[in-house]
């Protein structure tokens, strides 16, 4: 008899309702073959059907910017500006390491010549036709700097090398130092319109223009390199990363599969399976319009990956009853009747793991969530349906010897039932030092180096780094404050100053600004007088100097993406080489402070023209890159979330075990964890692919626990003890989960040699978590479950569920903040926390006394009443009348304000009782003064969470009372017709009451300041104030506002807010 | 026709008299049928109709009117005194949805007999029953969204000696139900009695040349003042546009006029009309527009006509001009009337242009300049509105208007001299 027959009593308990459910289901499935058949070529027709519109793959790099992510959108802004930039550098280097001899400038000349004739060029430069000014006479020159490159003698060569190694424009931009290597830079428009085709167009011509060209000039060597080159680089990655691993990929799942079956045709009905799922996943793909990308082209691969791991189940289940009976329909029956639960659980939860990623800021991420997703979803229908269908079809061989493989699994089960007072601390000790390395991992996005060395344009890119100038660049556009600002001498110093401090930061190679045009222009303008080598004294003299030399400049030459339209902000570009990006953001801080410090024009017009945004910030592709992993960590941590209490939910559902489900989590997220502890100590550096990791994981390594403790749980159902479970468990599923970890683990390591870094860093943590969740479920678990049950006699179901739930919070808490937490969000979470207790107060009615002093102590009074309703949807914001009772000439005047979400004016009504009029009036006044108090309409607006952004700063005690904690939170209005450059609120710790607001204006001075005092609370749980006092620093005005006769049971309701009735409740 | 002349009553204070007998017989019989509480004495079966609260206020003016130049015609005298009073009862019961409220008015004019008049501005019950709402009684309500020319106000009648801009009415009786819904609010009316324009005595300045025969106004319905009307309104507000609708069917509020005897005699004539009426708040700016058709009216050569009238236009605020609290409104507004020349108003085919100026001070001072222009005949007027509170309970207003250029025709001439200053003093109890 099999050792693991028992399950397959007929005897088993009646009470089992799921089991009789998945039996029934298993006969129809058995049943019904044909239809399974029909089914999937309906399914592979649907799939078919969009294919085409996922290829060619997306080549660009922005793929990785969501439209709403703010960094992308300031990068928009910046390139409509100023011009969006792709360019192309054409690295010259001359044999004879000299780029100043005739050859080589012929060759340069020739080059320059041809790229013109390049598609989609908009702008070429090199040495040669670099403008160079200078003065004859009285006479502006401004020509080519080699105008013949043809016929150059060596004179003129040399005339040249001394021009370019003077001048800062060119120096370890253009030219090294040391004149060995120069580039041509072909700047191109790319219009968009076919993004797919543009870039590998422009490649393609270049790579042919470059052999005809150099056919010509030998001795001349060139690497290519730029923004082009990137995102030609984004498009063949991926190609080449399907192309080349999709081979080695079947390899590993043949041998695994073929091992673990031994039989050829049910590897081969696993291999029509896994294909049919990973097409379904791209035809869901094609049904969304989207083309694949250096990303998703790996989702194939992902999902065959996945795949497998079902099919082995069912395989190796049937494998089981074999020696029983030689009918194929009843191997089918019996796996599916076994399997079935745990395999939709497992496929499930997969799926929403993946589906999680459409949390993620990044695009490509929720593209490979949505497909990895379907298809999985596929591969569950399929291995239940097709699956059994070609086992009973297929001929495979019966073999009636018993599986050698229980009996190893048997012996490993017993040696953890043996050893379990010794795993359970030792694992736990293992899993938190291993948790212990997060710590020590960095976030780092370097997209020039996200392809290895292998790549030529890796090499290329690391050789122009060293030799000639930085790829990375940030782009920094200083306003001016003002339109033709950019003359004023007062701002070109403060841009010449930038430029210089800049220049001297660790890792710049060079910075590309006009002031070293304008400084030129004025020394050619004083009969190239070297004491005149400065910028211009004068406004007019610097706007004079740069329309004389607009007008003198070559064709496409022009100064359109150096200068805004209206001549009020310049361009900075930083190039920097060889740096990480936490160098680059510790460049863009500096500067940032920098300027604040040095700039004051600067600063100024920045703040005036960026609220909410402080300090002076760069943009580019590169700054996007720099800070896309902390905003994607962020916004995944909510995914991750979400995902683990879904999952959670569907375990428990499945096991009908809240007890079992909590356990679960405890082997569900250490491995991850751990995974990523390992990563710590290990690399360290960690690609955008980070944030996914853990989403993606969770829903894979959770399939193992599923299988684990559905049997264990049903050993227990049916009277085992926790050790004999645990044997049973390790019998009937052992060798399965093993066989499928190693199958995972090996797709992951052949995806792991992805030559981009993002696919390779998300393989290879995906890799090692998988590997440390058959750990954690083989020697944890285990230990944990027959520990939990021991101490069934004496625990609860409750008690064991709050110690899992410690364990994990435990193992959270040592995870998450090491990613999470950041001022922003601290901030954010205050201001959410404070309006979640403000949640369900339905509607009040209060009185209010408005007591307006003037700065020599003058009062003036109005009283009102104020009735606010709250509407549930939290996309609209609440109701609120006021109706006036005095002054006596204002009485019974109404105004009625339906709150809307930030940009969106609040909708409101007036209603003037002297003509018994309702008027809608405008509510884009929001920084007017309201009834000539000092309070604002904005301030006395409803004030909803998503109208700022928060930054935390600090916690110490409140200004209003020093008993209590406050949290002191700065906020930004996302209105830029807000009122403030922000506002700090002290919120009590305790109930979360504001405390006191100062606001300040948009120049950044303190304007105001607002305390509140009286605190009552209403309802048991709502706090409101009795008074508060709003004083103008400026104007030393100030306004009390005394509110009374708080009442939350008054009964009104949502007609009462209808603008139609507000005459009825104004009186 | 009844020509005699006799004493009676102002119509207003008879017609209040009536609509007070008729709530309060329904007040009676309510008491009457509401069972009492077993064991209660007599006195608490009326129990329930003690407010829960009862408030008096309102306001007493003096008034002092200056003209430019002396009057046109002979029967007119020059400059104006005079004194109003308008206090307001208001009674609540069940958390406010009854209320009852009354407000009468009265004005003392030292020259204009006419002027001197008595009317019960507001009478009313009013129930709310979540989205239903009846309002029972005499009571005013304002139509429309622009600010110089009303087209669509059509439930209550001009009090025109009060002003000759026409935003004072008279008290109209009515029966109101209406219903909110999800699209916005319903309404049905049932006007049981007309009310005649107010217009100036012979003496009284601001009339068309020939006197006014108020009282002895015709109608063209054999019931006269008792000839019911009825009208239908929905109001709804879609994003950031209001949007209104009306139908209204009975006689005419603007009279026609005949001349009799060298007086001119009002003339009511029943009408049918339908309109529309919408603004679009867009940032600072509102757009507004109304539009009538209407069947019926007679028109200044005393004929039917079909016609169509609409104004519309524009309110653009600067907020906070010049670093200052203050806020100034831009108004543009153009009317036009299919009927021209015909048409019994000043506003056939006119252009009005304003600025409205807000110091936003604890006085709420305001200033409201505005100029009209008709576009056929080039006669002008500037109007002046000006507001401040001097004290918690009084405030002062100086109103002034100017003709300017005035056509020869028939409607415009009268005014030709009448430009004038007007002063009030208001005080608020």
């Amino acid at each position: 008899m099999p050792p693991d027959a028992s399950h397959h009593a007929p005897d088993a308990p009646p009470a089992n309702g799921g089991r009789a459910l998945a039996a029934r289901a298993a006969g129809f499935i058995v049943a019904n073959r044909w239809l399974w058949v029909l089914s999937t070529l309906a399914l592979i027709a649907f799939s078919a059907a969009r294919i085409d519109q996922i290829w060619p793959p997306d080549p660009s790099a922005r793929i990785f910017f969501a439209p709403e992510n703010p960094d992308r959108q300031a990068l928009d802004q910046f390139e409509a500006r100023f011009a969006k930039d792709d360019n192309l550098m054409m690295v010259v280097v001359p044999e004879g390491g000299d780029v100043f001899t005739p050859e080589t400038l012929a060759a340069i000349g020739a080059l320059t010549e041809a790229s013109w004739q390049l598609p989609l060029v908009r702008r070429v430069d090199s040495l040669t036709n670099f403008q160079h000014t200078y003065a004859e006479g009285d006479e502006l020159i401004v020509r080519d700097l080699v105008p013949d490159p043809g016929s150059v003698t060596p004179a003129e060569a040399e005339a040249a090398r001394a021009v370019a190694l003077d001048r800062i424009e060119l120096l370890d931009r253009m030219v090294s130092a040391d004149g060995a290597v120069t580039q041509v830079l072909v700047r191109f428009m790319l219009p968009g319109a076919d993004p797919q085709q543009e870039v590998p167009l422009i490649v393609a011509e270049t790579r042919e223009m470059l052999e005809r060209v150099l056919a010509g000039h030998p001795g001349i060597e060139v690497r290519l390199t730029g923004s082009v080159m990137i995102n030609n680089q984004f498009a063949t990655s991926g190609k080449e990363d399907s192309a080349n691993l999709l081979g080695p990929m079947f390899l590993v799942i043949l041998v695994i599969v073929g091992l673990a079956l031994r039989s050829v045709f049910a590897t081969l009905a696993v291999f029509v399976v896994i294909s049919l799922s990973a097409f379904a996943g791209l035809g869901a793909l094609g049904w969304m319009g989207i083309p694949l990308n250096s990303v998703t082209v790996l989702a194939p691969l992902y999902i065959m990956t996945l795949a497998v791991a079902s099919t082995v189940h069912i395989l190796a289940a049937a494998r089981q009853t074999m020696p029983e009976t030689a009918d194929r329909k009843e191997w089918m029956r019996r796996a599916l009747t076994d399997h079935l639960g745990a395999i939709i659980v497992a496929c499930v939860t997969t799926a929403i793991g993946f589906f999680s990623l459409n949390f993620s800021i990044s695009p490509p991420f929720r593209q490979l969530g949505n497909i990895v997703g379907c298809g999985v979803l596929a591969a569950l229908v399929l291995t239940l349906t097709l699956l059994p269908t070609l086992v009973t079809v297929l001929p495979i061989r019966r073999r009636t010897e018993p599986p050698a493989t229980g009996v190893a699994m048997g012996r490993l089960g017993d040696w953890v039932v043996r050893r379990w007072r010794l795993l359970l601390p030792g694992m736990t000790v293992f899993a938190i030092i291993c948790a212990g390395g997060i710590t020590r991992i960095a976030l780092e996005d370097d997209f020039l180096r996200y392809f290895d060395e292998r790549y030529e344009f890796r090499q290329d890119t690391d050789f122009t780094e060293a030799r000639l100038t930085g790829v990375n660049a940030l782009e920094f556009a200083l306003p001016a404050g003002e339109a033709q600002g950019i003359n004023d001498p007062a701002y070109l110093r403060e841009v010449e100053a930038f430029s210089a401090y800049m220049r001297g930061q660790p890792g710049v190679t060079s910075v590309a600004t006009l002031t070293d045009t304008i400084a030129r222009l004025n020394m050619d303008m004083h009969a190239d007088d070297p004491a005149y080598h400065r910028l211009p004294e004068n406004r007019d003299e610097a706007s004079q100097y740069l329309f004389l030399y607009e007008l003198s400049l070559g064709y496409g030459m022009d100064l359109t993406d150096q200068i805004d339209i209206d001549r009020s902000a310049m361009r900075v570009t930083v190039a920097l080489a060889h740096v990480t990006t936490a160098d680059m953001r510790a460049v863009t801080a500096d500067a940032a402070a920098w300027l604040d410090a040095n700039a004051p024009i600067i600063a100024a017009a920045w703040k005036e023209s960026h609220p909410g945004l402080p300090q002076v910030t760069p943009t580019g592709v590169t700054h996007v890159f720099n800070i896309i992993s902390h905003r994607d960590v962020r916004a995944m941590l909510t995914g991750t979330s979400v995902a683990l209490v879904l999952i959670s939910g569907v375990i428990m559902l499945a096991l009908r075990d809240v007890r079992i489900g909590l356990i679960s989590l405890v082997p569900n997220l250490l491995p991850a964890a751990m995974g990523f502890g390992l990563w710590g100590y290990g690399v360290g550096a960690v690609t955008l692919a980070i944030a996914v990791v853990i989403a993606g994981t969770l829903g894979i390594v959770v399939d193992d626990t599923v299988h684990f403790l559905s049997k264990y749980a049903r050993g227990r159902r049916q009277g085992m003890s926790a050790e004999d479970a645990v044997r049973y468990a390790f019998r009937s599923v052992g060798m399965a989960l093993l066989v499928t970890t190693i199958g995972l683990f090996g797709g992951f390591a052949v995806l792991a040699q992805s030559g981009f870094a993002v696919n390779g860093d998300l393989a290879k943590l995906t890799a090692i978590t998988i590997v440390l969740a058959l750990v954690a479920d083989f020697l944890l678990l285990p230990a944990l479950l027959i520990w939990l049950d021991k101490r069934s006699t004496t625990m609860t179901t409750r008690t064991a569920a709050v110690t899992a739930a410690l364990v994990l919070v435990l193992a959270g808490a040592a995870t998450l903040p090491a990613l999470a937490e950041t001022p922003e969000e601290k901030g954010l979470a205050i201001a959410e926390a404070a309006d979640r207790r403000d949640l369900g107060w339905g509607s009040y009615t209060v009185e209010g006394e408005m007591v307006l002093r003037d700065s020599a102590g003058n009062e003036s009074r109005r009283a009102f009443e104020n009735f606010t309703y709250e509407r549930e949807d939290p996309s609209l914001g609440d109701m609120g009348i006021i109706v006036f009772q005095r002054p006596r000439d204002i009485r019974g005047t109404g105004l009625l304000t339906h709150s809307n979400i930030e940009p969106q004016d609040d909708d409101q009504w007036l209603y003037l009782p002297a003509i018994k009029r309702v008027k809608r009036i405008s509510s884009s006044n929001r920084t007017g003064k309201f009834v000539s108090s000092e309070f604002s309409y904005e301030d006395l607006g409803s004030q909803e969470v998503p109208d700022y952004t928060y930054r935390w700063l600090a916690d110490e005690p409140c200004p209003t009372d020093a008993g209590l904690t406050c949290h002191v939170v700065e906020s930004y209005p996302k209105n830029p017709k807000s009122g403030y450059s922000k506002r700090a609120a002290w919120i009590d710790t305790a109930e979360y009451r504001v405390q006191k607001i100062d606001f300040y204006n948009r120049r950044g001075d303190l304007e105001k300041t607002l305390t509140y005092a009286g605190y009552k609370e209403y309802k048991g749980q709502y706090w409101r104030p009795d008074f508060m006092r709003m004083v103008n620093h400026q104007t030393r005005k100030e306004t009390d506002l005394v509110w009374s006769a708080y009442d939350f049971s008054a009964p009104l309701g949502e007609s009462d807010f209808d603008q139609s009735r507000l005459p009825r409740l104004a009186r | 026709m009844q020509m005699v002349m006799r004493h009676r009553r102002p119509e207003a204070t008879r017609f209040a008299a009536g609509v007070f007998c008729a709530l309060a017989g329904i007040a009676a019989l309510i008491a009457l049928v509401s069972p009492a509480p077993a064991g209660a004495e007599e006195a608490n079966r009326l129990a329930f109709l003690e407010p829960e609260h009862a408030e008096i206020y309102g306001n007493v003016e003096l008034e002092g009117t200056l003209f430019f130049q002396p009057p046109q015609f002979d029967d007119q005298r020059r400059d104006d005194v005079s004194m109003a009073i308008e206090p307001t009862l208001l009674l609540e019961w069940n958390d406010g949805d009854t209320v009852f409220t009354f407000t009468p008015f009265t004005r003392f004019d030292s020259q204009d007999d006419h002027r001197t008049h008595f009317d019960i501005r507001d009478m009313k019950i009013e129930q709310v029953s979540g989205d239903w709402a009846v309002t029972f009684g005499v009571d005013r309500e304002f139509w429309g969204r622009t600010e110089a020319v009303h087209l669509v106000d059509i439930v209550n009648q001009t009090d025109l000696v009060e002003g000759i801009d026409g935003e004072e009415k008279l008290g109209q009786p009515l029966l109101k139900l209406s219903r909110l819904t999800g699209i916005g609010e319903f309404s049905a009316y049932y006007f049981p009695y007309f009310r005649k324009r107010t217009l100036p005595g012979p003496e009284g300045r601001l009339r068309l040349p020939l006197p006014y025969a108020t009282e002895r106004a015709e109608f063209e319905t054999g019931a006269e003042e008792w000839t019911p009307a009825f009208a239908g309104r929905y109001t709804g507000v879609f994003g950031d546009v209001d949007l209104g609708l009306h139908g209204y069917w009975g006689l005419s509020r603007d009279p026609s006029f005949r001349v009799s005897r060298g007086r001119l005699l009002p003339v009511y004539s029943r009408i049918a009309q339908a309109g529309i009426d919408a603004q679009y708040t867009f940032g600072a700016t509102l757009w507004k527009g109304e539009a009538i058709l209407r069947q019926g009216q007679r028109n200044a050569s005393f004929e039917r006509e079909l016609y169509v009238a609409a104004t519309g236009g524009l309110e653009h605020t600067l907020y906070q001009i010049g670093g200052t609290d203050a806020d100034l409104g831009l108004l543009l507004e153009g009317a036009y009337d299919s009927r021209g020349d015909e048409a019994l108003t000043a506003f056939d085919n006119e252009v009005v242009g304003g600025l409205r100026l807000t110091l936003n001070d604890t006085q709420d001072t305001a200033v409201l300049l505005t100029g009209a222009v008709d576009v056929t005949d080039g006669s002008a007027s500037v109007r002046l509105e000006a507001e401040r509170r001097l004290t918690p309970h009084i405030t002062a207003a100086v109103e002034a208007q100017g003709f300017f250029n005035t056509a020869d025709d028939f409607v415009n001439r009268g005014f030709a001299d009448d430009s004038f200053v007007r002063l009030k003093i208001k005080y608020y109890f």
